[in-house]
């Protein structure tokens, strides 16, 4: 399997449907099915998935609202019976729009779209050139070559860009999962930083326009191998 | 896969979108039994949501269980069903009170109950056809 799955749907035989074409594919693996956006949103603050296959109206809350809710940005398909709803899917960067009920050729026509865009099985955010993040209340585009570096602050984490600090739920471990890897290399257990970003390094810490940022001892080799030292 | 190489055909009742069926499913005619049984499972739970919605004289609830209702039947092979749906959900959201649309909501329901025989009916021939093994 390459890829976890949510599904979130209320319509049971969609979500069966929807079940039995991740498994035909061989390609995804589904960890849970929830039928509102309240379970759906508990469980997924608290696993990290790759893609998220949801319902756009749903009882309760709507598919949307849970995106608005959602510390971090799987790839979303949206599975609705209503084309109204693909200008939204366009703000919110969906990956796919399925229309219900649609055809297993079909199903996998969207998840090459992961593919494409990502590149081999890597369908995290890695290859993108920004990121959006939850913070007060509204998603925030940040561009990699932005952020300075991502600090742990137990269940949040902070983003500090050259003129702004951006706090959200989230957490070191699953970021490094899903920041761009070219522009980000983990430092310590409680930093993530700009490869780009560093001025200079001297013993067991960095700096970032004068900010120290500790650099362990089981990531150094890493980060020194990662610099074009002469 | 074309319905020609199937090995053994079913034949549906002329009102199910056959092709439509196999463009989802193809011969698997288990999983069609399945997706009836689950059709059949939780009809009644919405199309009482519907009913009580338009009791309550309730537009947006009414449309909503409309939009739920409306995928049922597409995966059902009622092509035709889930249009109506379609039609009668807009409807919805056109209107300004649910008294506008009461022939149209007295048109949905009965055809929403004789899919539901139907369906019931289709799903009792499958399952025949499912046990015979030639």
């Amino acid at each position: 399997m390459s890829w976890s799955c949510v599904i979130v749907e209320d319509l049971q035989v969609a979500a069966d449907y929807l079940a039995k074409c991740c498994e035909k594919s061989g390609q995804v693996e589904v960890k849970a099915h929830f039928t509102n956006v309240a379970e759906a949103l508990e469980y997924l603050n608290k696993h990290s998935v790759d893609i998220l296959f949801l319902d756009v109206e749903m009882p309760g809350a709507s598919g949307f609202e849970l995106l608005d809710q959602l510390a971090y940005f799987p790839k979303v398909f949206l599975t609705t019976s209503k084309s109204e709803y693909a200008y939204d899917a366009f703000e919110y960067n969906v990956t796919d729009f399925l229309k219900k009920p649609f055809t297993f050729q079909r199903f996998q026509e969207a998840l090459n779209k992961l593919t494409q865009s990502g590149g081999d099985n890597n369908i995290s955010s890695t290859a993108a050139d920004h990121i959006f993040i939850k913070s007060d209340g509204k998603l925030v585009r940040l561009n990699n070559d932005d952020i300075l570096f991502i600090e742990s602050m137990g269940d949040y984490v902070k983003f500090v860009t050259p003129d702004k600090k951006y706090i959200t739920h989230n957490t070191i471990k699953n970021l490094e999962e899903k920041v761009n890897r070219q522009y980000f290399i983990k430092v310590h257990r409680s930093y993530i930083i700009n490869i780009t970003k560093i001025d200079d390094i001297r013993e067991n810490d960095l700096y970032i326009k004068g900010h120290e940022i500790p650099v362990s001892k089981a990531h150094k080799q890493d980060v020194l191998k990662r610099l074009n030292i002469l | 896969m074309e319905p020609n190489s199937f090995s053994k055909k079913f034949i549906f009742n002329e009102k199910i979108d056959s092709d439509y069926l196999y463009g989802l499913y193809a011969d698997d005619y288990v999983y069609i039994e399945e997706v009836f049984a689950t059709t059949l499972q939780h009809f009644d739970a919405d199309f009482e949501r519907l009913k009580a919605a338009w009791e309550e004289g309730n537009l947006h609830d009414l449309k909503k269980a409309a939009h739920k209702l409306k995928p049922t039947f597409g995966f059902a092979g009622l092509t035709a069903v889930q249009e109506q749906l379609k039609q009668f959900e807009d409807l919805c959201q056109n209107s300004t009170s649910t008294a506008q649309l009461k022939s149209d909501y007295t048109r949905i329901v009965t055809t929403l109950a004789e899919s539901k025989d139907l369906i019931a009916s289709e799903y009792q021939k499958l399952k025949v056809f499912n046990a015979n093994p030639l």
